[in-house]
């Protein structure tokens, strides 16, 4: 068999791998279950690509989000992967029969994990010759699993009944908590493959502000003056929506919102406006991100206290992939806690609806997705006590992990400290350039990470025949 | 859809049902609605707006109300135009398209899916890049624009289909033709989304839709001509707009087969064969529907002679019983198809 490297400069036309790439691989062609935990933009895919190229059979990726399971297909076609489908609940009907009946000639499919828990589908991939199983965003077996995803729990079983094949988990943050708890899903003992998590070109940053109204002036003030581009996060797809608009109106940036609500026509238009300069700024929900390739972006502002550390990490993990100078700027308000609280709660079942629900569990609507959720267990035969245990438990990991997003947001000295010591790291001695925490002021001229003055190339109006004319 | 879309599509003169235009837009294709949708005019709009939320008008019709603007039996959901909204419908500069009438006529959702992506595909070939991200659309117009692409590239495909789209949109508006090119994707032109359009045109986002459709229609109206480059990618979906089934009770009565007679051949019940021919009589020009054999002169007579006043303000209830013995309340449907038809709006 070729050497890795040859494989990679066949498919790919690169002569070296980028660090993790060539420990899973290796690890992989031994027959070893691999985590690799590597940082967003390490080309964790090229993993598993690599590997179907190498390999008969067919590649299966259970991936949680789907747009993104759309995005990877095009770019896999894009480097010349051809054989590629993914079935979601979002493909068609008339599209999921042409998929089903080629099935057997696919290099790579890609799957939610709601399609694979399916009874029928689950049996016709069980027929299929499995290469690998790639679980991706693999934190989500504990991020999302038991508020969200619910199938995501079933993988161990799932994995189990395609006969245990080869495992790669990729996640680009996961702590010491959160690898046990993959393993323990999966039924399985990985060797794991991980690179720091640190991005020292990310200076980090936290703004203690009073109130909402001193959150918005100083979001004003920083995007007026921020190197750009940059993409602002926010919690909710109103305030993405609103907080745009007025932005691109008070400061003249061009600014647009991303979120789940978007059509798909329109998330395509904004990205792409993204990637090619057209749009400076994004306002975005969590949708938006994974699977996002722009190395340029110099800074990374959190309008809400995301729920953890993981998330954030993950979030601001976009920011100057280009190994540039850039930032992480997380506006704080006290009280800010108790948004993610509240969305957490809402998702979570209390132990009196839980005693209610098995007592009648048919008086309940099945559209509430707290109740789906319970169907979900009761129908896979957990037990009322089991149910409650598990959603305290759940419950209590997710204070934990809020309280340790918030010491974060309520740190003193060192902020990289405090975020890499919840990836079991340590941090390198601290510096002013490392970060800022609540009562340090920050120095944008001093970072390198003041706007320049842009000679305004005004572009003259066209006409639309002009603008048409070019397009071809 | 905004406060000032839902205005546009109410009367001064007619009391609409707010059901039925949520019913037309999301493409819920009940006799009954396309019978309304043909009273409020507003058959254009079918299938235009499928993923409508139930209850969407709902809102944007309370603040109407709130503003004086409609008023009527919220409760109900039957509301018509005040003189302050006739005023306002009609004051505003609000968007008229000009190709409506062939809307139906046309699958235009379709339609638009596949110019969006043939253009993308023409574009970047014509710049000689073969790696970019297609727009993600669905699998038939995926095919659809593959095995067009297929037949028609070549050295002159980029400037035929230029110098075609330039001819259709310079027969619209000139803010028009510039909505709908600004929607267009391709080399290195991203294209702006509909609300990104809204915002620089200060239109709604519904009026952009519709400047949208206005433009698709045109070029598919030209895409008629079999020289067109685009004539292959568009024939198949113009289609008359009668369901399938529709269509073949239709042909079984134009027979010649009585209504009974055609509900055994066919096997389907005689309120199945009234329903298709109600569908048909709504949807097609007065000259294909063959109303003296359906509908004698006879019975016109009778229907005539107990009727009286605007069309909506008849009821079948209020006919003598003898009457709704003997006939049908099929007969009386058809029957003001048959008036409107003939042009007798009232």
């Amino acid at each position: 068999m070729e050497t890795l490297e040859a494989s990679l400069e066949k498919v790919f036309g690169f002569n070296t791998f980028r660090s993790g790439q060539k420990a899973a691989l290796t690890a992989l062609e031994s027959n070893q279950d691999t985590l690799a935990i590597l940082p967003t933009g390490a080309g964790k895919t090229l993993i598993y690509q690599l590997y179907g190229y190498r390999h008969p059979g067919c590649v299966l990726i259970v991936s949680p989000l789907l747009s993104l399971m759309n995005d990877q297909v095009d770019r896999m076609r894009i480097s010349g992967f051809k054989r590629v489908a993914a079935i979601t609940s979002q493909t068609g009907y008339v599209e999921r029969q042409v998929i089903l009946e080629h099935l057997n000639e696919l290099q790579f499919l890609f799957l939610s994990p709601e399609m694979l828990a399916q009874p029928q589908m689950l049996a016709r991939v069980g027929q299929l010759d499995l290469s690998l199983l790639v679980i991706d965003e693999a934190h989500c077996i504990v991020q999302w699993g038991p508020d969200f995803r619910p199938e995501y729990l079933l993988l161990g079983a799932i994995r189990t009944k395609l006969n245990q094949p080869l495992t790669l988990m990729l996640t680009a943050t996961a702590g010491k908590v959160t690898r046990q708890e993959i393993s323990k899903q999966l039924r399985l003992q990985p060797q794991v493959v991980t690179e720091s998590v640190d991005r020292p070109n990310i200076f980090l940053d936290v703004e203690n502000v009073a109130n909402e109204a001193e959150k918005q002036s100083r979001l004003q003030a920083l995007v007026a003056k921020l190197q750009l581009p940059g993409v602002i996060y926010f919690s909710s797809k109103q305030q993405a929506t609103d907080t745009a608009l007025w932005l691109q109106q008070t400061t003249g940036v061009q600014a647009a919102a991303y979120h789940a609500g978007l059509s798909g026509e329109d998330r395509f238009r904004i990205q792409q406006q993204f990637m090619t300069g057209q749009l400076d700024l994004i306002c975005a929900t969590s949708a938006f991100g994974m699977g996002i390739d722009k190395n340029d972006v110099r800074f990374v502002i959190h309008y809400h206290l995301p729920a953890d550390l993981e998330s954030y990490a993950q979030e601001i993990g976009r920011a100057g992939r280009d190994g540039q100078p850039s930032i992480a700027i997380l506006l704080y308000a006290p009280g800010d806690e108790q948004l993610p609280l509240a969305l957490g709660q809402s998702n979570r079942p209390d132990e009196a609806t839980i005693t209610r629900y098995y007592a009648h569990p048919q008086s309940f609507a099945a559209d509430d997705p707290v109740i789906h959720l319970l169907d979900f267990y009761r129908g896979h035969g957990i037990s009322q006590a089991a149910v409650t245990q598990l959603f305290t438990r759940r419950e209590k990991e997710r204070n934990r992990a809020l309280a340790n997003m918030l010491a974060y947001a309520r740190e003193r000295r060192c902020l990289r400290q405090v975020w890499l010591q919840a990836f079991d790291e340590t941090s390198p001695a601290h510096s002013a350039a490392c970060c800022a925490p609540g009562e340090v002021a920050l120095d944008l001229d001093q970072l390198e990470l003041l706007r320049q003055p842009t000679s305004e190339t005004e572009n003259a109006p066209t006409d639309w025949e002009t603008r048409l004319n070019r397009l071809f | 859809m905004d406060p000032a879309d839902l205005l546009q599509l109410l009367s001064e003169q007619q009391d609409r049902r707010l059901r039925v235009i949520e019913n037309l837009l999301r493409g819920r294709r009940t006799v009954s609605t396309l019978y309304w949708g043909l009273r409020y005019d507003l058959l254009p709009l079918l299938n235009l707006a499928k993923p409508l939320d139930r209850g969407a008008l709902d809102a944007p019709a309370q603040l109407l109300a709130q503003q004086g603007l409609i008023a009527g039996d919220s409760a109900e959901g039957v509301v018509h135009l005040t003189e302050r909204g006739q005023t306002a419908a009609t004051s505003t500069t609000y968007y008229r398209p000009i190709t409506r009438q062939n809307w139906v006529n046309v699958d235009l959702i379709a339609a638009r899916q596949r110019l969006l992506l043939a253009v993308q595909v023409a574009s970047q070939y014509a710049h000689s890049t073969s790696r970019y991200y297609p727009l993600a659309t669905d699998l038939t117009t995926r095919q659809a624009v593959r095995r067009w692409f297929h037949r028609v590239k070549g050295p002159d495909l980029a400037t035929n289909l230029r110098e075609a789209l330039v001819s259709s949109l310079r027969q619209l508006p000139a803010e028009t033709a510039a909505v709908v090119t600004d929607q267009f994707t391709g080399y290195q032109q991203p294209g702006y989304t509909v609300s990104q359009l809204a915002q620089s045109t200060n239109r709604s986002a519904w009026e952009i839709q519709l400047m949208h459709f206005d433009g698709v229609a045109q070029i598919a109206l030209a895409a008629q001509e079999a020289q067109h480059p685009l004539h292959d990618l568009f024939q198949p979906l113009w289609a008359v707009p009668v369901s399938r089934s529709a269509q073949q009770t239709l042909q079984a009565v134009e027979a010649g087969g009585d209504l009974a007679r055609v509900a055994r051949v066919r096997k389907v019940k005689l309120s199945t064969v009234r329903e298709h021919l109600l569908e048909a009589a709504i949807m097609l020009p007065a000259t294909e529907f063959p109303y003296d054999q359906v509908l004698s002169e006879t019975i016109r007579q009778r229907f005539a002679a107990a009727v009286t006043g605007p069309i909506d303000s008849w009821q079948y209830m209020e006919l003598p019983a003898a009457m709704r013995d003997e006939l049908d309340f099929f007969y009386f449907r058809l029957y003001a198809i048959w008036r409107m038809k003939r042009g007798d709006s009232e």
